[in-house]
């Protein structure tokens, strides 16, 4: 046991010791209170993996050395849970059907369609209830232990159990208490309060009467409803029994042999059908074109765009004859400290072509957000503001690295300022910032929220085949067409899309690191 | 390096919590012991929250609206809310809450349960519940709107209802609540659009629109008022402009006998709906439909004496927080919009309602709650006072027709029809706000911007 205490001490101070510990102690503690959860799901993988992280990390971090290890392990797990686990996630998700209509499991749906199908007759009799229960039958009583007192609006009163409906007066054993029935032979009157603790039970009693069965409405009301689905589980069909037309499962729902489908669906998997829709859908192939170039525009805009402004501002406060450069340097930060979430709807309202305050301190009518044009101009100026000051601390960063003896030695062979920079700061600039430039480039590439925000992807193209705008990039696009222009949420088909975005930033990055390398060995 | 370790570790914590939620979209822990009469969720705490949620109340809105406050409940954003650990769990936006939150707690005293209501934006509600239903961790029962019944029905989420007394609602309100034949809500409140005018700038009711327009180009040209008529429509939505567009006698969608619609035949590229396209182009083009004014914008102008007409519902008359016109004092009257061109002008009726999740575990107890508690005279005006919308429950509703605004939006309501409920309506709103823009934005001519929009809408319900 000592030698257990002194493994996870390590010689460490006792504070560190004590945090190790404790935070130790809460994964293991988090692991035990997951458990309950994924065993109610049945989600076995999910806790096998989930113990096993847990084991491998207590483990790990009870044991000296193995210094690698601990920093790769958190790490590999976090890439797994943040990165590959979404990834593949989506990519299952873009194959099935998930959306509107197909949301529930099909045991799920099967029962929805009999509950929508239940219905209580317009001339159905309502009748107030007061629930009893045998109390021989215990705690949960089950269908079997419990009773109903209904009273009909003519105030005939009837006992009922899963098995008859008898007039109260035919029964022998009815006892009263201030002309309140509080028993009926071995069944006790149960308060709200009780008939909810049993309401599992009352929800399935089902009171047989002429021509259906009489059943609860609520803890006050039962009614005689009927229903015209059942499930035949052996068959794995619904039957309606009104018209005898069945229903046989197809891709997450119940069709007809006259292709009528019964809404809700399941969510199954229907193979690649929403990519095969992608590539051929109007929907898609519509403006697909132009968003496509624009989304080039706009991501190669707006890197090049706040590049060349933070490099500028880099290379203006890192000049030392410069006064109060530390204030500069804080000030430009703002934007970037700023959420940009909050900013881009400001600026959202600053561009209001009648309202705004930029056409208001310009004294201008620029139709900032709604000619096509300026809709353009302005997501690259907003994008411009929140990202220069990001470009500007990394600039700022690498124009440190680079060796001041190299400059000078540029001087004394008579290098004038420009050739300084082009030859020397910049290309030496590079090597720490291409990389960078291409992860602004893919984060650009699907910058939702610059564009959701600002303009919703409009004003609208004209005359498109569906609806989409001249500023919407790929993303926003398919956000509108998977969440707002159809019936509902399309999952599969906005997975579908994501995946394909995936691929298209994934392939654009690779390409771009290899020629990041080139870039380095020319240096 | 200690430290290193240290937030390696408070990493990993977060992977294990996350790599265990991330199945359910919904975590446990955070709900945990929060057995309280109220809880907030988490997003809440959103502060750009302006509009009063009720002007969220249709789905159009979700659809379009381009205001702060929309965006900033834009689904990627949020944390999903986890399931308040009470016997009944209610979700209402903001207003609802307060004005239920006295009977509710009174209904868990008398059962001697415990009650949660919990706040959400209003349009958060129906997505938020989508995703939380199927996983265990909605709740028991919903306030929201009829026209959200198309997709909760279609995805199996809402429970039926049995409503002994439905003869005691209007009929319009359980008319809406009912889908397929079915009754899936308790209606409590009804809620339509009307024609509000600052009675000291204009003291009569103009009797056609055009005498409308022509009080409201004066007072716009002569400085009388900045904003001559206000419509609230901001991101040029169809709902608020839809009355401009019955008044030529087009419908979203052909109405059947039965007084459904059928989505096989669009309304859009009707002559019906051209010749209202037209005229919306020209009262663009002639100053009276300003494209730049939001919904913030035409609360403010108004209840600060700067807009002679609006045309929006009693949401932006009751609303408290900023002002609105009752809050700010100025005199006002609601009457039913002019007739344009002979036509009458039929907005939108959207009933509002409490429907019960299909996945409640308390299915009984809910089902109890909304049929013997919602139906109250007592509980009906109490969210009558809080929402400034005329009660469904008739009993409730005579107590409050005296009120001039009651008056007002209910004789509109009276020409107007309900909002569709069917699915297909999902694949309208984008498209056809899009061609109230360009025609905002003046370009094409209106005409082909109606084609076109309903060339699209053709499209994404054949595409389903």
């Amino acid at each position: 046991m000592s030698g257990f205490v002194e493994r996870v001490a390590g010689g460490a101070s006792p504070l560190g010791v004590l945090l190790r510990i404790s935070v130790l102690g809460l994964v293991v503690y988090q692991a035990v209170v997951f458990t309950g959860t994924l065993v109610g799901e049945q989600a076995w993988v999910g806790l096998a993996a989930m113990w096993a992280a847990t084991v491998a990390l207590v483990w790990l971090f009870t044991r000296r050395g193995h210094t690698p290890l601990k920093f790769i392990v958190p790490g590999t797990l976090f890439l797994l849970v943040f990165q590959i686990y979404p990834v593949l996630y989506t990519g299952y998700v873009s194959l099935t059907n998930f959306g509107t209509g197909n949301v529930l499991d099909k045991a799920g749906a099967i029962e929805q369609l009999q509950a929508q199908a239940t219905r209580v007759p317009t001339d159905a009799v309502r009748y107030d209830v007061a629930v009893f229960a045998d109390p021989d039958a215990g705690e949960d009583p089950g269908v079997e232990g419990i009773g109903l007192l209904l009273t009909d609006p003519d105030e005939q009163v009837f006992f009922g159990t899963a098995e008859e409906l008898v007039p109260l007066e035919d029964l022998p054993d009815v006892t009263l208490e201030d002309d309140r029935v509080v028993a009926v032979g071995a069944y006790e009157r149960l308060s709200l309060v009780e008939a909810q603790a049993v309401q599992t039970a009352l929800g399935q009693l089902r009171v047989p009467a002429e021509a259906g069965a009489i059943q609860l409405q609520s803890l006050t009301t039962a009614a005689r409803a009927e229903t015209t689905r059942t499930y035949d589980e052996e068959r794995d069909v619904l039957v309606d029994t009104g018209t005898g037309v069945e229903y046989t499962p197809l891709d997450g729902n119940f069709v007809s042999d006259d292709g009528d489908v019964l809404q809700p669906g399941w969510v199954a998997v229907t193979g690649p059908g929403n990519y095969t829709r992608a590539f051929t859908s109007p929907l898609i192939r519509g403006p697909f074109l132009r968003v496509f170039a624009w989304n080039y525009g706009f991501a190669i805009g707006s890197v090049f765009l706040t590049f060349a402004l933070g490099l500028g501002l880099a290379l203006a406060l890192n000049e030392p004859r410069l006064r109060s450069r530390r204030l500069y340097r804080s000030l430009l930060v703002i934007p970037y400290a700023l959420p940009s979430f909050l900013t881009a709807l400001v600026w959202a309202g600053l561009l209001n072509t009648e309202f705004g305050a930029v056409n208001e301190l310009i004294g201008a009518n620029i139709p900032w957000l709604n000619d096509p044009v300026w809709a353009k101009v302005s997501i690259l100026l907003v994008n411009l503001w929140l990202g220069f000051p990001y470009m500007f601390l990394v600039c700022t960063g690498a124009l440190q690295a680079i060796p001041a003896d190299m400059l000078e030695a540029a001087s004394v062979d008579g290098a004038n300022a420009w050739q300084k920079f082009a030859r020397i700061t910049l290309p030496n600039l590079m090597i720490t910032v291409a990389p960078l430039l291409i992860a602004s480039f893919a984060f650009n590439f699907n910058n939702f929220n610059t564009v959701y925000l600002v303009t919703r992807g409009g004003p609208p193209i004209q005359g498109a085949q569906t609806p989409a705008g001249h500023t919407d990039i790929l993303v926003s696009y398919v956000y509108r067409i998977a969440f707002e222009s159809g019936r509902g949420a399309d999952y599969g088909f906005a997975a579908a899309i994501a995946v394909l975005i995936f691929v298209m930033v994934a392939g654009i990055s690779a390409y771009s690191f290899r020629y990041t390398r080139s870039l380095e060995e020319i240096a | 390096m200690k430290r290193h370790v240290l937030v390696m570790l408070m990493m990993v914590l977060a992977v294990i919590a996350t790599a265990c939620a991330s199945d359910d979209a919904t975590t446990d822990d955070s709900s945990e012991g929060a057995a309280v009469e109220t809880t907030d969720a988490p997003e809440d705490d959103v502060a750009t929250e302006e509009e009063p949620a009720e002007e969220e109340a249709t789905e159009e809105e979700a659809a379009t609206d381009a205001t702060e406050d929309d965006a900033a409940a834009e689904p990627t954003e949020d944390a999903p809310v986890a399931r308040a650990d009470a016997d009944l769990v209610i979700w209402a936006d903001e207003t609802r809450v307060q004005a239920l939150e006295p009977f509710v707690e009174q209904f868990g005293v008398d059962n001697g349960i415990t009650v949660a209501l919990q706040e959400l934006e209003f349009d958060e509600i129906r997505s938020q519940f989508s995703t939380a239903a199927p996983a265990g961790e909605g709740p028991d029962i919903i306030v929201g709107a009829h026209d959200w019944l198309g997709e909760l029905v279609t995805n199996g989420l809402v429970a039926p209802i049995d409503l002994a007394n439905a003869g005691e609602y209007a009929e319009v309100a359980i008319d809406a609540m009912t889908y397929d034949g079915q009754l899936y809500g308790v209606p409590y409140a009804i809620e339509n659009i009307a024609l509000v005018r600052n009675t000291d700038l204009v003291p009569d009711a103009p009797a056609t629109f055009e005498e409308l327009e022509q009080i409201a180009l004066d007072l716009q040209s002569s400085g009388d008022v900045e904003i001559g008529l206000a419509l609230q429509a901001d991101a040029a939505d169809p709902y608020h402009n839809y009355p401009l567009f019955t008044a030529f006698g087009a419908s979203v969608f052909a109405v059947n006998d039965d007084g459904t619609y059928n989505p096989d035949e669009l309304g859009l590229d009707t002559p019906e709906g051209l010749a209202a396209a037209e005229q919306f182009g020209a009262w663009v083009e002639s100053g009276l439909i300003n494209p730049s004014i939001t919904y913030d914008v035409m609360v403010d102008s108004f209840a600060s004496g700067n807009a002679a007409f609006a045309i929006t519902g009693p949401w932006a008359v009751s609303q408290e927080d900023p002002p609105g016109f009752r809050a700010q004092g100025v005199n006002y009257a609601v009457s039913p919009i002019p007739s344009i061109q002979g036509g009458t002008p039929e907005p939108f009726v959207g009933v509002q309602g409490l429907m019960i999740s299909s996945f409640s575990e308390q299915g009984l107890l809910a089902q109890t709650f909304v049929q013997d508690f919602i139906g109250t005279e007592e509980v009906q005006l109490a969210l009558f006072e809080a929402g400034g919308r005329p009660p469904a429950l008739l009993a409730a509703f005579d107590q409050v027709a005296d009120d001039p605004d009651v008056q007002g939006f209910g004789e509109s309501g009276q020409n107007g029809a309900p909002l569709p409920a069917i699915p297909e309506m999902g694949s309208v709103w984008t498209a056809w706000t899009d061609a109230y823009e360009l025609i905002y934005d003046q370009q094409g001519t209106p005409t082909e911007n109606f084609q076109a929009a309903a060339d699209q809408i053709r499209n994404l319900i054949a595409e389903g």
